[in-house]
């Protein structure tokens, strides 16, 4: 039988990178899913995956970002499912900690924009949590293999379309 | 000078340093692109407001959580069967051999795919990640509280770099798929896991013991029951799975040594049945202990009905198991031959993956 070592290969460097990295995974993939326990769900198996990977460190916060927002677009995308559940229930006890947002924004508008957000191009709707979860336009840039000048337009194009489908929604007809 | 695009703009917003000083200057003085950036900003905190964030964060908390889902497959082939109260099919899906795959079958949806480890944090309410894994394809029922329970053999699983290796660890020939499914591409990670051999001696005292404790009176055993053997054997067993670049698996193929269980004196039956009577027995080991047969036949296949639905179709002759998710994104099909199980699941339709399993080389 093969050594020891050769199962379950962990990288070293999992466990710092898992403690500075935790929170902004959660936060990108919260603000895909609305849901900090979805979230919380999907920076653990980000993170297997990671453990597992040979993505070099510097490079794991971009890494880490992108496959928490595609993890948490999969999840919406195939999740037609949970996503109605969410508009008609529409106030579990687990949604985003409200903010001052809350004034003018109904949970129905935030699913919406959750349904508008997993109906745009992949690229558009990554950026877009990417910038908004705090990531620079450069390293939105580096993650997402995008010209530098390109991420600009790429999230006001995806903020564009979701503010038009807030809009939509919102007339009084 | 013309107008700087719409998304020099939107930079300008988020990082001004960003942005060239000609353009800043221009945009300074120029009506129509501060108006567009008026319409910029207002749309940026729109969004940023409905997206929201994810509020308070414990990363030592999610760490600790982390390392106790995580660490068990690397360090130990056999788990115990108990399962954290949050997953509802922990008890179901931890079962020997294709438990794993049902699993896969029953749970994935979307998610990271990939696969060492079965992360518990699957919550039943929606359809959710799960990772298939050679530890899982290899289990026995826990049955420490009503004697000695030995392991004899370690499965030692792990992931090997081709279908060859698989073969040289396990003796089983990696199901060959013909040919791939629309939408599932590149080549597949394979995972190993060789046999789990455990022994189990009935104690009356033990299991007395473990009766007292749910406050309850054990029943009479059986004559010569006491001190009797069973042996243990599942797997081994090998699975190749195919994921999208993101990680989202699409296809797992797996094939195992269907579990078996072998008895000195008493029936295994009569041990079982004797077994299944006693109290406080947990729900997900009397479910395996009910699967398991002597002859490696049955099917330990969990089939929630509210979950998935299941039907039988016909594989080169032998009758499948074919399971669809009730939100159709994934199906399975598994089924028993010469005590090997074969299963083929993935985020495709049913008839996809029955042409998948007919093919199988």
């Amino acid at each position: 039988m093969p050594a020891a070592a050769t199962r379950g290969a962990v990288r070293p460097d999992l466990e710092e990178v898992f403690r500075r990295d935790y929170s902004r995974v959660v936060g990108v993939a919260a603000r895909v899913l609305g849901s900090r326990d979805q979230a919380e769900d999907v920076a653990q198996e980000v993170f297997l995956s990671f453990g597992r990977s040979s993505v070099p460190a510097a490079e794991a916060p971009g890494w880490l970002s992108v496959a928490a927002a595609h993890t948490a677009l999969n999840l919406i995308r195939s999740g037609r499912r949970r996503a109605s559940r969410e508009e008609t229930v529409a106030s579990a006890a687990d949604t985003v900690t409200p903010d001052v947002a809350d004034t003018v924004l109904t949970l129905e508008d935030r699913s919406r924009v959750r349904a508008a957000l997993a109906r745009l191009p992949r690229t558009q709707a990554t950026a877009l949590v990417l910038r908004h979860s705090g990531l620079s336009y450069a390293e939105v840039a580096t993650a997402l293999e995008l010209s530098p000048g390109s991420v600009g337009t790429t999230v006001r194009r995806a903020e564009a379309a979701l503010r038009k489908e807030l809009n939509r929604h919102a007339s009084p007809e | 000078m013309r107008h700087p695009n719409e998304g020099v703009l939107r930079r300008l917003i988020d990082e001004p340093a960003g942005v060239s000083d000609a353009d800043r200057a221009h945009v300074a003085g120029c009506s129509v692109c501060l108006r567009s950036l008026d319409d910029a900003r207002a749309d940026a905190q729109l969004v940023g407001a409905a997206l929201g964030g994810p509020g308070a964060v414990d990363p030592d908390a999610a760490w600790a959580r982390f390392s106790a889902a995580s660490a068990p497959s690397s360090t130990t082939a056999f788990r115990p069967a108990r399962v954290p109260g949050r997953n509802r099919w922990g008890t179901a899906v931890r079962r020997p051999a294709v438990a794993a795959l049902g699993a896969v079958v029953l749970l994935t949806g979307a998610g990271v795919a990939a696969a060492n480890d079965w992360l518990p944090i699957f919550q039943t309410e929606r359809v959710d990640p799960v990772e298939i894994t050679a530890t899982d394809l290899v289990q026995v029922p826990d049955l420490s509280a009503y004697g000695d329970l030995q392991i004899t053999e370690e499965p030692d699983p792990e992931q090997v770099a081709d279908a060859a290796t698989a073969r040289e660890r396990t003796g089983l020939d990696v199901p060959e798929v013909a040919e791939l499914p629309e939408g599932v591409t590149g080549d597949p990670a394979y995972q190993v896991a060789g046999v789990l051999g455990a022994t189990f001696t009935f104690s009356a005292d033990r299991a007395a013991q473990a009766a007292a404790a749910e406050g309850e009176v054990l029943p009479p055993p059986p004559a010569g029951i006491d001190g009797s053997t069973l042996r243990f054997e599942a797997g081994p067993g090998v699975a190749a799975m195919w994921s999208q670049p993101t990680g989202v698996p699409t296809l797992v193929v797996a094939r195992v040594g269907a579990p078996k269980v072998l008895s000195s004196g008493v029936p295994f039956e009569t041990v079982r049945d004797y077994l299944l009577s006693l109290p406080g027995l947990p729900d997900g080991l009397a479910d395996q202990l009910r699967d398991l047969s002597p002859d490696a036949a049955t099917l330990p296949l969990p089939v929630p009905a509210e979950m998935v639905t299941s039907s039988t179709a016909d594989v080169d002759g032998s009758e499948a198991t074919v399971l669809t998710s009730r939100d159709g994104l994934f199906a399975g099909v598994v089924w028993v031959e010469d005590g090997v199980m074969t299963g083929v699941a993935g985020t495709l339709s049913a008839d996809e993956l029955l042409t998948v399993a007919r093919e199988l080389g």
